[in-house]
């Protein structure tokens, strides 16, 4: 257990008690805002060994967090609690930069916090209207992709961009995940099946298709087979798991819209 | 052909783009993200022209994405994920999925009366997603794997 093959000095109970709480902050950052489990990891480890621990132990669980740090015999250990938050890219970008500071010797275990401080107060990069035309002309441009006409794209820039609202109402709200995900493809579903309704478009399903497509579940996804690959077999399969409940989720919803619109048998 | 690919990397460098602020990647990646999208789509409609299939196509894409990532990522001195996140979304199987579901939904409907065309419809739509979304994820993962062997964190015995 105890290390003492390094030159750290040892640190005092306070500050191994800090060092430990700071990197289990980072790590719930991290975890919340979607980065995959070995980057998690390391991460919490460098923060720690940064600030002078001898070495750190960490668990990562798909719904919470546990480190034990050492230093000079001595250890402590704590477990924090994490729920999914939703994607945040740019969380992730400064906290692998407070990282490398860290490891650079740059920051004091005071520094770290008031950082990881104005980490956690981070207003969005963008405004939320913003997002919501971005991401519909984003879902626009898949039913181009998926060769539909003019019509199936503004039919899906109207259907996504409504739906993106409509989710943002319901985040805020803090509705269940699922019943978000179900009620913002229904949102889309019934924008999309009202353009099949009214012919406006000669390719309706191209714009069905491409309506939904601001919720595919890719992040939970994507870290599921880094996860997975890099052998942390469980919180990889939750989060497969995860990406499948939401891709049903999708499909409940629009299929509810399309038999309500009687666009069903197209 | 020029045309047919300048049209496919201008939808998918939205599309990229779009994600991109859903998922609040830092506004000096922008760029990165759109570039990731549009060269890992446009490679695979490129190769596609040429007789590949969409699952191989998809494979070079991704792979080429996950580079990109890399490259990105000690470029702009970020997590590769953040252009590995964006540029693979354009080449997710909306509607292979979509096709899959709806023939689920006929084949309720019609029970045992469905046409033999409808079930192998299905069956193709499904075994397409499912290669799709492996070929995404092998892609994207493989130059991370080759790039960072690096002795894990996390051991039992320092």
């Amino acid at each position: 257990m105890t290390t003492t093959s390094n030159n750290k000095p040892p640190l005092s109970r306070d500050a191994l008690r800090d060092v430990n709480e700071l990197a289990l902050w980072a790590g719930q950052m991290l975890l919340q805002h979607g980065a995959e489990t070995a980057r998690i990891e390391q991460s919490v480890h460098r923060i720690g060994t940064g600030l002078g621990c001898d070495w750190l132990d960490v668990l990562v669980s798909p719904n919470g967090l546990l480190v034990t740090s050492n230093s000079g015999g001595e250890f402590r250990t704590r477990l924090r609690r994490v729920t999914h938050t939703g994607v945040n890219m740019a969380v992730l970008d400064e906290i692998s930069h407070l990282t490398h500071r860290i490891e650079r010797g740059e920051m004091n275990r005071f520094e770290v916090r008031a950082e990881l401080e104005r980490i956690d107060q981070l207003t969005r990069n963008y405004n939320r209207w913003l997002v919501a035309v971005m991401v519909g002309l984003a879902c626009a441009a898949f039913s181009q992709l998926a060769g539909g006409d003019t019509a199936a794209f503004f039919v899906t820039l109207t259907a996504s961009g409504a739906a993106m609202l409509a989710r943002q109402e319901m985040l805020h709200r803090d509705f269940n995940y699922l019943l978000n995900v179900t009620l913002t493809a229904f949102v889309a579903g019934l924008i999309a099946s009202a353009g099949a309704m009214f012919k406006l478009s000669t390719t309706p399903d191209a714009a069905l298709a491409s309506s939904v497509l601001l919720l595919v579940p890719g992040v939970p996804l994507i870290n599921a087979a880094e996860d997975l690959i890099k052998g942390h077999m469980v919180i990889g399969v939750v989060r497969g798991l995860t990406g499948v409940l939401i891709s049903l989720g999708i499909a409940l919803g629009l299929l509810l819209a399309m038999s309500l619109m009687g666009a069903g048998t197209l | 052909m020029i045309e047919i690919l300048m049209r496919d990397i201008f939808w998918s460098g939205l599309a990229a783009l779009g994600f991109a602020l859903l998922f609040n990647v830092p506004r000096r990646t922008l760029p990165g993200c759109v570039i990731a999208g549009a060269a890992g789509h446009g490679l695979r409609t490129l190769l596609m022209t040429g007789g590949a299939s969409i699952e191989g196509a998809t494979l070079v894409g991704a792979t080429c994405i996950g580079f990109l990532s890399v490259y990105g990522g000690r470029y702009w001195h970020t997590p590769p994920a953040i252009f590995a996140v964006s540029g693979v979304i354009p080449m997710i199987p909306g509607r292979f999925a979509y096709g899959t579901m709806i023939g689920l939904l006929q084949l309720a409907q019609l029970g045992a009366d469905t046409p033999q065309t409808v079930l192998v419809d299905i069956s193709v739509n499904a075994i397409k997603t499912a290669l799709i979304l492996g070929a995404l994820a092998v892609g994207i993962t493989t130059p991370t794997m080759l790039f960072t062997r690096q002795k894990p964190a996390v051991k039992t015995d320092p």
